[in-house]
Parts: C-alpha cells; structure tokens; sequence
C-alpha cells in the first residue's frame, strides 16, 4: 500500500497560498486551523501529518519577502510536540510526527518529549530528526553554524542516545500492586551509561516504555551523511528527489545502503515531497495555478530565489541566467538548494523562469490536473519504485488538502493501492513497520518467556 | 481573593496513596486520569494545576523506596509541557504550571514551548522555573558534578531575563495577514533580543506570536536566600515551603519586602504554601483516612523515605532513638529537608516519629479534619498575611480532590475568600495578576489617533 504523509501548514506551500480567497484567514496561531487539517487529513486515511521546524525568525534581512511570508519561514509557530499533543486529543488514528533538531537539544530533552507524546496519542509519534539547516537558528542558542559533517557525527550519536533512552524500561516494569505495595519493578529498568564523543547521558528515562516502544523515526536530508544515516537508522525519509528519475535514483540508493547495517528495505519508508493542484477538471487546476502565480510580483519572486539559492538575485536581469559563480555547497542550504540550481542549468532557464517553477512546490515536483491525472502521476512513481508514498503539499489549505481527499483518496482506493480504513490504531502499524526491537525482548527470550 | 491550585498528579501525595482502595487502580502514563484530576479541579474553581518536573529517574540506589514509589521521584511520568498541551484541549478555565529547569534547558527552547502551551490554552500556561539541584539529573546531561548554588541562581536570573525579552519579541498586531495587500506581517512590529550575557548568547527574535497573556505567568520555589530574591525579582507565583504558619508569615514579609527594591508591588506576586488537606464530612472521618495511610507504610520504608527527604541515610538508626540532626550541607540539600531537621530538634522527635509526620504532607503543612475546621485553617492563613493562597496536595487521588471540592469549595466560597465562577478565562485574570504591557508603541493610525501624542 501507498503511504501518505501531509504537511498541515495553514499558509499552504505556495508563496501567494495565503492570500487566496479559499485560505485560511488567519493562519497564524490558529490551532482550530491545525485541528481542521488533521481530522481532513485523518478523513483521508493519511498515515500521518507532519511538521517542518526551526528554531528561529527567518529572512529579517529581507524585509519584502519577510513582509510577504515565506512558506517555510514560519517567524510564528506552535512548538510541534506540544501542538501535536493537543492534535492528538481530536483524532484518533492518524500518527503525529514532529521535527527537533540533534543540533541545538539535548537527547535526554528529545527522548522525553518524544516519549510523552507516544503515550498522550496513544502510539502514534513520531520524531523528525533534523540537524538543523538554517545558519541563523545557531545563533539562538550561542553557537556559531557548524559544518555539514560536525552537525551529522553529532546527530547520529544523539539519535543512539535517544533510541537507548526509549529502551530503559521493559513493558511490565510497572506492577503497580496495591496489595504488596510494589509500584515498579527494580529490576526491569536499566542505566544506559551512555559515554560518547558529544554526549554522556546516564539514563534511564523517566517515562515508561512507550506504546510504540520506540516512536517512529523520520528524517529528510539527501546529503551523503544524511543518505547513510538514513539507511542505518530511519524508519521514514521525507523528500528524495524532484524528479521521478531522482527519486528513483535516491531509493535505489538509499534502499541499497540498508544491508550493510543489516535491515530489510521495507524499514525505512521513502516519502518524497510533492505539491498537488488537483481540481474537478484539468480547468479547474490549472486555473488555481494561474491564480497563484499571478498573485506573486517579479520583485517578490526575486526574494524568493534569492532565499532558496542562498544569494542575493536583487537588480540581475529577470530575464537573464542565473549567475555563474553560485558556489556548490554553501553552509546552511538544503538539498532544495541544489535541485533548484540543476533545474536551472539543466533546463536553461531565466531567473524569472527559475522562480516561477520555484513558487509553486517550494523547488519541489508538482503534481497537476484532474484527480485521475494525479492518482495516474502517483501511481507510476510508486510502481516504478521512485517511492514507497508522499509527504503531500498543498497550495492553498484548506482548500488543498480537502480537494485532495474529496478528489484523489478516493482514486487511490478504488484502484487498490491505498487504505479504505485504518487497519492498526499506531503510526508504526500504519506504516507498516516491524516491532522496534528492545533489549527487554531479548532478555525475556533468553529467560524464556517469549 | 485567596488563590488555588492542586498539586502533582494522579498518584496523590502520601507514599502510601496509590495503594488506597479509593485511589486509581493504575497511575503510570495513564492520560485518562490526568484528564478526569483536570476536569474535577476545574469543577471546583481550583485556578491551577501544578506539576513538579525533573530530568532523571531517582532513588534507584535504595531499592525498597525506588519501587514503593515516593510521590516526588517520578519515575515514569508524562513531559509536563506536551501533557499540559493535551489537558488544554478537555479544559476551558483552569491554569497549567509546568516546570521547566535553568540548568540545562536553552531559554529559547523554554520560551518557546511555554509561548506555544499559552496560545494552545489560550492564555493559560506558567512556567515554575525551577534550577536543578539533584546530582542524577545532571548526569543525564554530561556533567558529573552539580552546579553551585550560586551560579544556578546566577544562571536562573540570566535564563529568566532572555526568556521575558523573548517573549516581548512581537508586538500584538505584528501579524497583520492582509490577504488583499498581501502584507503577512509588519516587520516593524518586531525586535531582536540580541543577548550576550555571562551564559547565554541569544539573538531572537522568538518564532511565537506574542501570547494571550502577553507573557506567561512565571512561578517559583525554593527558599533559599538566593531563591527568596530571585522571586521578588521576577515570580509572579511562589510555591511556598514554609511549615508553619510564623514561618510563612516571616518569609511573607520578606519576600513582598523585598520587592520595591526591583520597583514591583507586593500584589504582583501570589505566594502558595504547599498544604496537604485530609477532609471528612465528620472530623473522625478524616482521621480514618489518615491513619489507613500511615498504617500502609511499614517502619523500613518510612525509614527510606526519611533518607531521601532530609538527605542522609537514617535507615541504621533504632526508631525510638532521637533524631540526628547530622546535616549536609551539599548543594543537593533541600529547603525541605532543613525545615524536616527543625521541625525533629524542635519538637524532639524520634525517628519514628519524624517519618510519621513526614509521610502526610512530604513535611510540609496539613491541614486535617471537618470542611469547617479545613476552611478555618485556610483563612487564618490567607488572613494573617502568611499566604496569597495554596498549592495543596491530595493523599490520595482522586477521592482526596473529589472531597475537596465537594466539602471545603463551598465553605470557602460562603466565607467569600472563593469566587462563585472563575474570574476570567486567562490564568493571569484568575490569579488577580495584571497583564504584562505590549513592548511596542501603540500604532500610529487614524484608527488610534491617541497614539500620535
């Protein structure tokens, strides 16, 4: 089956989604907005939603652009554990996943949070392991930026702390025996004396195993060490490429790196972005399209490249190349960086036409037409192993999202490659995974209780 | 108005507690329970919910009292924030205090996930700001060796002022989403914080939208010197440890005495003794309780228990010998703990007898008997100047709250020190606590003419 993850954002993944009549009319703090969208999302049977984060305002030296709101600027947002706590209290099946960064928290603090959100929803968190791309959120917390292979050596051995964290209990620590005065059991729970090169955590936790046993682990960078840490400990993977042959390239490789560290290619699942314009009639879409481009001035489109490109584009010709001195890597860009800047050479395009194919899906792919035209475009990656589902973006929410449910869900029902209804009550069951394996399962196999 | 709030969780406040016929029949992560102490706290008015919070699993090196579970160890509890979060969404009235420590937490993060519990709650979220002061937590954290007192007070004022000018980063109109201009929000609604202190550096701004109580409420406790002036000079709430009643009328004094040196008023901060209440609608009723509690502690454990309150191990001593009054002066001892020590040399206790009082109220205040005479120790109290309210603890849960709120509610609310509804829908409205002022300058606009002079 398909897996389907979406983005709840209330401004939508266009540049110009906010301001259009069918969205939202107040995004900002609007948790009844966030609540509408996950019980769509759950209508929709998606196996999660899913939320982007940082820790910091972004594009302040930008005044237009900051003015005008980037999509993935959020300079006003919920803290996703704890929005995703209240969420979990007006739905009851769809998993709930949200992004902390390796770089800036501390992996008791994660474990935690974590930890806590799995037993509030139930067994349907999950952890977004980011290291952080944005160059200014370090200056939040009194660091400087870190290089790309610093910030993934750190991520990883967080990720080990955090996973032993989640491991300190076994399931039946907690009798909590009225007649023998036995709360806990002493000797089902464990120190992880944890002694690393960035972290020395003691343990253990002071939550109970959680219902999932180790909530569900995604993460989304497509650098190498982010490929490789990925393979050796993911369970999902948002985004992988912008193009069907991309992505393609990405599972394969990604997939084909699981062995070395001993697991299947099934436990870890690959959901690449892509923005949906769905509509009644292939009209329809493409006049929503229109709208939304039509909506954002050159000046602004500008901005906006320069953001996503990490280089000031302002008083260039719109019609002319990019620039060609754009470095490679630059600290702090992210993997869109780099589709956008071979989409552009590749494709010769003008830096009008660079931003106008940019504006739509955040650099992402873009997924156009009549449901049937959609369900057609998605079911043709996912049979040709481009991905195992998608992390979905709309462009104007709600609009989007429930365009999407009304129109395509029903599509990818009928013709077998979705769920018609949840089959498991955890995010994990959802998607498939196997049981998160535990030192307390081993202990009790070689006890034989299991 | 006297202010209320209940304390702790679901396990209730007596060690033996949780093994009471009348309390929950399981407590560990049970999310229901939370909701069902929320839900009967708000029934009764009670103004807020107070939860205690550390980062790491205690008393594991004195396995009889690790697994009989003292009520402040925690073993396995929900994150305080994120459970808040949920409680928000089946509450309308009540406060959350969740605790958060200055000693390892980043004060963005801090500011952050309490700005995001206000708005969830709309306007109801506290911070106790809290430093870390047990060696296990620390070793969570990659340290060994605990800070010093004085550089966690030093740190927690630090702490405290980046988190206020956080949160001070918006102007309340900042967000304009105009969607005909296209205009999202007024960059010049909004401020760098650009921190550069002795332990954090912090440029902000926040990525929060200025709160429904403009900043959320910020609580306390702890009564060290250090701690005392921290309070006066930026709680709003103080969790009070006082164990009599002089003693919380001298600390009163102090405290709100030392307020006009950091140009507050005294009424800006609402200081809340901890009270643990056993009620019956008969006074005998309210013994039975009581003594079916003590009776579930056997003399081992309740020796335990002594250890880890005063912080030195009693386990070895004859249980009709005096109390020792050996004290430790690490920075791991507790305000709790000396006022434990005291109370023995004061009253001349023998062991036996110290843990017998210890074990009720967690060595703090219990006030035990009929609705009236609870009610009449409530108001001497509040009437004497020794406190603003209460946090109280409830041995056993949830019949302790339930008989609270049915028995003693109402008794107060005759006598007038009760409203009959919430005052308001924000925490800050019903603490009688004013509203912080916006940071940024009325808007110059035809629709605010004033603001131009």
């Amino acid at each position: 089956m398909m897996k389907l993850a979406t983005i709840p954002n209330l401004v939508g993944g266009h540049l110009g989604g906010w301001r259009h009549k069918d969205a939202f009319d107040k995004p900002v703090m609007n948790l009844e907005g966030f609540i509408e969208m996950s019980q769509i999302a759950e209508r929709g049977k998606f196996d999660c939603v899913f939320l982007a984060d940082g820790n910091g305002v972004r594009d302040m030296h930008m005044p237009a652009l900051f003015a005008a709101n980037h999509p993935s600027a959020r300079p006003a947002f919920f803290e996703p554990t704890t929005l995703l706590s209240a969420v979990a209290m007006v739905t009851k099946n769809i998993g709930v996943v949200a992004t902390a960064t390796s770089t800036f928290d501390e992996p008791y603090m994660v474990a935690r949070r974590f930890a806590s959100m799995d037993h509030i929803s139930k067994g349907r968190a999950g952890w977004n392991l980011v290291t952080a791309s944005n160059a200014g959120d370090a200056l939040n917390f009194g660091r400087s930026e870190q290089p790309r292979e610093d910030r993934y050596a750190r991520a990883q051995e967080f990720y080990e702390v955090v996973a032993k964290l989640w491991d300190s209990w076994a399931p039946d620590a907690f009798p909590q025996n009225k007649e023998t005065g036995q709360y806990l059991d002493p000797s089902r729970v464990r120190h992880i004396d944890h002694k690393g090169t960035h972290f020395t955590v003691k343990g253990p936790l002071n939550i109970a195993q959680t219902p999932q046993g180790r909530p569900v682990v995604f993460m989304a960078g497509q650098s190498e060490p982010g490929m490789e840490l990925a393979a050796r400990y993911a369970d999902g993977l948002f985004g992988a490429g912008t193009t069907k042959q991309d992505c393609i390239d990405a599972y394969a490789n990604i997939k084909g790196r699981m062995a070395r560290y001993g697991r299947s290619p099934d436990e870890l699942k690959i959901l690449p972005g892509v923005s949906v314009y769905v509509g009644r009639t292939g009209a329809e879409a493409e006049e929503l399209y229109e709208e939304l481009q039509s909506l954002i001035s050159p000046a602004l489109g500008v901005h906006y490249l320069s953001k996503m490109l990490v280089r000031d584009l302002d008083g260039l010709p719109l019609d002319g190349p990019l620039p060609d001195d754009l470095p490679e890597e630059t600290l702090g860009g992210s993997s869109l960086r780099r589709y956008i800047l071979d989409m552009a050479r590749r494709d010769g395009l003008s830096i009008r036409q660079t931003y106008e194919r940019t504006l739509p899906a955040l650099g992402g792919p873009v997924f156009k037409g009549t449901p049937t035209q959609v369900a057609d475009e998605m079911e043709d990656w996912w049979r040709s192993k481009a991905c195992d589902g998608f992390t979905l973006l709309q462009p104007v929410q709600p609009r989007g999202l429930r365009d999407f449910v009304d129109l395509v869900v029903p599509e990818l029902q009928r013709r077998g490659i979705f769920r018609k209804e949840y089959e498991t009550t955890t995010l994990r069951g959802h998607l498939g995974l196997p049981e998160a394996p535990s030192v307390w399962n081993t202990k009790a196999a070689e006890r034989g209780v299991a | 108005m006297m202010v209320l709030g209940v304390n702790g969780g679901a396990l209730g406040g007596h060690l033996g507690g949780w093994r009471h016929p009348d309390s929950f029949p399981t407590t560990a992560m049970q999310l229901q329970r939370m909701i069902e102490i929320a839900k009967l706290a708000e029934s009764g008015l009670i103004d807020l919910m107070f939860l205690a919070d550390g980062n790491g699993v205690r008393q594991m090196d004195k396995p009889t009292l690790f697994a009989a579970n003292s009520p402040s160890d925690r073993p396995a509890v929900f994150e305080p924030v994120t459970l808040f979060a949920a409680l928000s969404q089946h509450t309308r009235n009540i406060g959350f205090v969740a605790t958060a420590t200055t000693s390892y937490e980043e004060p963005f993060m801090i500011a952050r996930k309490f700005a995001s519990l206000d708005h969830l709650s709309g306007g109801r979220a506290a911070w106790n700001l809290v430093t870390t002061q047990y060696v296990e937590d620390a070793k969570n954290f990659g340290r060994d060796e605990h800070m010093g007192r004085e550089e966690r007070y030093e740190r927690a004022r630090e702490s405290l002022d980046v988190v206020r000018s956080l949160w001070d980063s918006w102007a309340s109109d900042a967000f304009v989403q105009d969607k005909a201009t296209g205009q999202y929000l007024d960059p010049a609604r909004v401020r760098l914080t650009n921190h550069r202190g002795k332990h954090f550096k912090v440029k902000g701004p926040l990525n929060v939208a200025r709160t429904p109580q403009g900043q959320p409420v910020v609580f306390m406790a702890g009564q060290s010197d250090d701690g005392k002036d921290l309070a006066a000079y930026g709680g709003e709430g103080l969790f009070g440890t006082a164990s009599n009643k002089e003693e919380a009328q001298r600390e009163y004094a102090d405290i709100k005495g030392r307020m006009p040196k950091y140009g507050r008023r005294p009424e800006a901060l609402c200081i809340m003794p901890g009270l643990s209440v056993y009620v019956g609608r008969t006074a005998s009723e309210a013994d039975e309780l009581y003594e079916e509690l003590q009776s579930l502690i056997s003399p081992a454990l309740g020796l335990s228990y002594l250890s880890k309150i005063v912080g030195f191990d009693v386990t070895g001593e004859k249980l009709d010998a005096p109390m020792p009054q050996q004290r430790k002066e690490s920075v791991g001892g507790t305000a709790i703990g000396r006022s434990v020590l005291d109370m023995a040399a004061r009253d001349r206790l023998t062991v036996r007898g110290t843990y017998e009082r210890v074990l009720p109220s967690m060595a703090g205040n219990m006030a035990k008997g009929t609705p009236s005479q609870v009610a009449d120790f409530m108001e001497d109290w509040y009437r004497s100047k020794a406190c603003d309210g209460f946090i109280l603890s409830m041995p056993v849960q949830p019949r302790s709250l339930r008989a609270f709120v049915e028995l003693v509610v109402p008794e107060l609310q005759r006598r007038g020190l009760r409203p009959a509804n919430y005052r308001g829908k924000s925490l800050r409205e019903n603490m009688g606590l004013a509203l912080p002022a916006d940071p940024f300058p009325a808007r110059i606009s035809p629709a605010n003419p004033e603001a131009a002079s």
